[in-house]
């Protein structure tokens, strides 16, 4: 059955225009990463446009392409100047800078790649094989479990608004509420269209994306005249040759750290909303700590470059994984990838990988062989990223921002559309400015419809609401979604307040009645080792609180 | 009680939520036992009441920042220049579209909008023009003849 599969998709995918289509996507990709201030999300959001006339296939091959593109390509501006390209880049800069001054860009550039190169094919081949099993753990979701499913993505995506939880949290409910303008989803009766026809069909999904995402970050990034007239990128970057050779030797001896890298990049990526901004910082920070040398990081290491460069590229798997296997966007880059679905009349669920296995595989393949395509490419865009490192920020986003009006109108041919993106766009800017995040409301807007669908399921088989805290799925997400919104006040308190000792030990002892309930035996198990954990951990923190309290008195 | 930037934005939500939620009283009631259209809605709108009356009332104990209190509406307007700019353009931009069609109002929206923040001196309007018809000329080409997106066409062009 795999065999067939990944034989039906390869016919479609291995063909010159959807090849050529990737290649192209990959280098937009490396371009867009590397480019400060230009990020790989808004390039694949960008992207969508194109990727209307085509195969669904190829319009998902070709963003693909972008995605592991933009991941990497964060890197060479990271090493090359110091400002690193993407927010997955941020950690590379901390050692690839230093590497670079120190006399070895070229070795600092190939670790980069080879590091990213490995860590995207290693998150692949994890994506391949754990895609089809957890999508099987999805047949098992009924409504309630993805109403709590959408209500933890967001609370976790709020969460992460650190100590603007609240405007995180106001920030979703704004999401939510957009998605409810126009015919509601269950009985097609008009809401809150305002006595506008205009309105009654709602808002396009897209339209909304781009004036959130990508037209809102434009103006914020001109805003300053000092910047809007800045150019790309450092004047004195020079071109140097990579030094593929020994990068690969001197990566594939770290292997252990690349491994670690690569599976902290993963699993970061299966969090809804965490991304590769977090996995790069989590992995470079695993890396010091377990280094013998830990003294070198920051002054050239290689092993700090080969940690964020494994773990932002494995992060793609793990988002992927979540988007096929249960329908839900992990970040804003899955969020359009499921838009991309969505356009082609395709619709993400736990039976995607079943029903169309050969989208689903072409997903698979594409995204290893974009890996291979990144490793070929970087050693080009390098001298085309000196080039355009030229242009005034100004100018990109004036062409940008008219691009994304085509675009935009290109989706359905309603001048509406174009209305939509201008208000989404202010909108977007005002809450960027008030520092509201942007992640939350797009979330929202998108997963509106999701809840709200099963919300109606679940209510239309018992208007009892006891199977949201007794199903172990529904439980399993609630919990996850209480804790994560008291995440932000754990790091604020953590070391300072005695409750903060605890956050870990009862998060953990909280799971483990849903884990209890589920079929089998090996998620039991799994509860079973977490309940022990808690226990361990609480007797470590209460004997660790002990002698201070005491000799305190 | 202290008015800072945030009071108003709490303010300004609660309102928006009273609107909403006076709106749901005129969404279609189903025929049958199914769940209200407005339900789900009002949960939302609930929720996003409670939290903005939080956020009003944390925002009412926070001292006024430093900048704020400094703030003048012609400040405001420096500071924000070049977004007010590029939204006025844009908006200007979208109004032309029905009469200019895609590619002129396309032209003069990106020419104007990369003179008013590149600079008006003769040599950059001269790139600036370039900029504008090579880049708009090619997109617009990339998706009339590649794509087959039927862009508007302008009024004005009907007539000629």
């Amino acid at each position: 059955m795999i065999i067939e599969n990944v034989l039906a998709a390869s016919s479609e995918l291995f063909t010159i225009t959807t090849m050529m289509l990737m290649i192209a996507g990959v280098v937009a990709g490396l371009f867009a990463g590397a480019i400060p201030g230009f990020t790989m999300a808004m390039a694949v959001v960008l992207v969508l446009p194109f990727t209307f006339s085509m195969t669904p296939v190829q319009g998902l091959a070709t963003m693909i392409g972008v995605y592991v593109g933009g991941l990497s390509g964060g890197l060479m501006s990271g090493i090359l100047t110091g400002i690193p390209g993407t927010p997955s880049s941020i950690a590379t800069t901390f050692d690839g800078f230093p590497m670079a001054r120190s006399g070895r860009p070229g070795l600092a550039l190939g670790i980069g790649v080879w590091s990213s190169f490995f860590g995207g094919t290693l998150s692949a081949i994890i994506l391949i094989l754990a895609g089809p099993q957890l999508a099987r753990i999805g047949l098992e979701f009924q409504p309630w479990d993805f109403f709590a499913l959408v209500v933890f993505a967001l609370t976790v995506t709020a969460s992460l608004a650190g100590d603007n939880m609240l405007k995180g949290l106001i920030a979703g409910l704004i999401g939510l509420l957009i998605a409810t303008v126009g015919t509601d989803v269950i009985f097609g009766y008009p809401r809150f269209n305002f006595g506008t026809d205009a309105l009654i069909q709602g808002f396009s999904f897209l339209p909304v994306l781009i004036g959130l995402f990508a037209f809102s970050r434009l103006l914020s990034d001109i805003r300053m005249p000092d910047a809007a007239n800045r150019k790309l990128g450092d004047e004195n970057t020079k071109a140097v040759a990579i030094e593929h050779r020994a990068a690969a030797i001197a990566v594939l001896k770290r292997w252990v750290n690349l491994v670690r890298s690569s599976m902290i990049g993963i699993f970061v990526g299966l969090l809804p909303a965490a991304g590769s901004t977090i996995s790069n910082i989590l992995a470079y920070d695993q890396a010091k700590k377990a280094s013998k040398t830990p003294e070198e990081f920051g002054k050239g290491s290689i092993d700090g470059v080969i940690a964020p460069e494994a773990a932002n590229n494995a992060t793609a798997g793990g988002t992927l994984i979540v988007m096929m296997a249960l329908g839900i966007p992990g970040d804003i880059i899955t969020v359009v990838m499921l838009g991309a679905l969505l356009i082609h009349d395709v619709i993400p669920s736990p039976s995607f990988i079943a029903d169309e296995p050969v989208i689903a595989y072409s997903i698979f393949i594409s995204f290893f062989l974009a890996n291979f395509m990144m490793l070929f490419l970087q050693s080009f865009t390098l001298k085309g990223f000196l080039m355009v490192t030229k242009v005034r920020m100004y100018m990109l986003a004036s062409i940008i921002l008219f691009y994304c009006a085509v675009g935009v109108f290109a989706l359905n041919n309603v001048a509406f559309d174009l209305w939509t993106l201008f208000i989404f766009g202010i909108l977007g800017y005002v809450m960027r400015a008030l520092n509201f995040p942007i992640v939350p409301i797009v979330l929202g807007a998108v997963l509106g419809q999701v809840a709200e669908q099963n919300l109606s399921q679940a209510l239309a088989i018992t208007t009892d609401l006891t199977p949201f805290f007794t199903r172990p799925w529904s439980l399993f997400f609630v919990i996850l979604a209480v804790f994560s919104c008291l995440y932000p006040l754990y790091q604020k308190h953590k070391g300072a307040k005695r409750w903060a000792d605890f956050y870990l030990p009862v998060f953990l002892a909280a799971i483990v009645p849903a884990l209890a309930l589920m079929d089998g035996w090996i998620r039991p198990t799994i509860g079973g080792v977490l309940l022990l954990t808690a226990l361990i951990l609480l007797v470590q923190r209460i004997r660790k609180n002990a002698p201070v309290h005491s000799a305190s008195r | 009680m202290r008015l800072n930037r945030d009071v108003y934005v709490g303010i300004f939500l609660l309102l928006i939520c009273a609107v909403f939620i006076n709106a749901t009283f005129e969404i279609k009631a189903p025929l049958f036992g199914q769940m209200s259209s407005a339900l789900w809605p009002r949960i939302i709108l609930v929720s996003l009441t409670l939290l903005s009356i939080l956020f009003l009332i944390r925002s009412l104990r926070l001292e006024k920042p430093e900048w704020e209190q400094k703030g003048s509406l012609k400040n405001w307007f420096r500071y924000y220049k070049n977004p007010i700019y590029c939204f006025g353009l844009f908006f200007l931009f979208l109004a032309s579209l029905p009469y200019l069609g895609m590619l002129l109002a396309g032209v003069t929206f990106v020419f104007l909008m990369l003179s008013m923040l590149g600079g008006w001196a003769p040599k950059k309007l001269l790139l600036h023009a370039s900029v504008a018809i090579l880049f708009v000329g090619m997109m617009w080409s990339i998706f009339t003849f590649v794509l087959g997106v039927i862009l508007p066409q302008g009024e004005i062009f009907l007539y000629m």
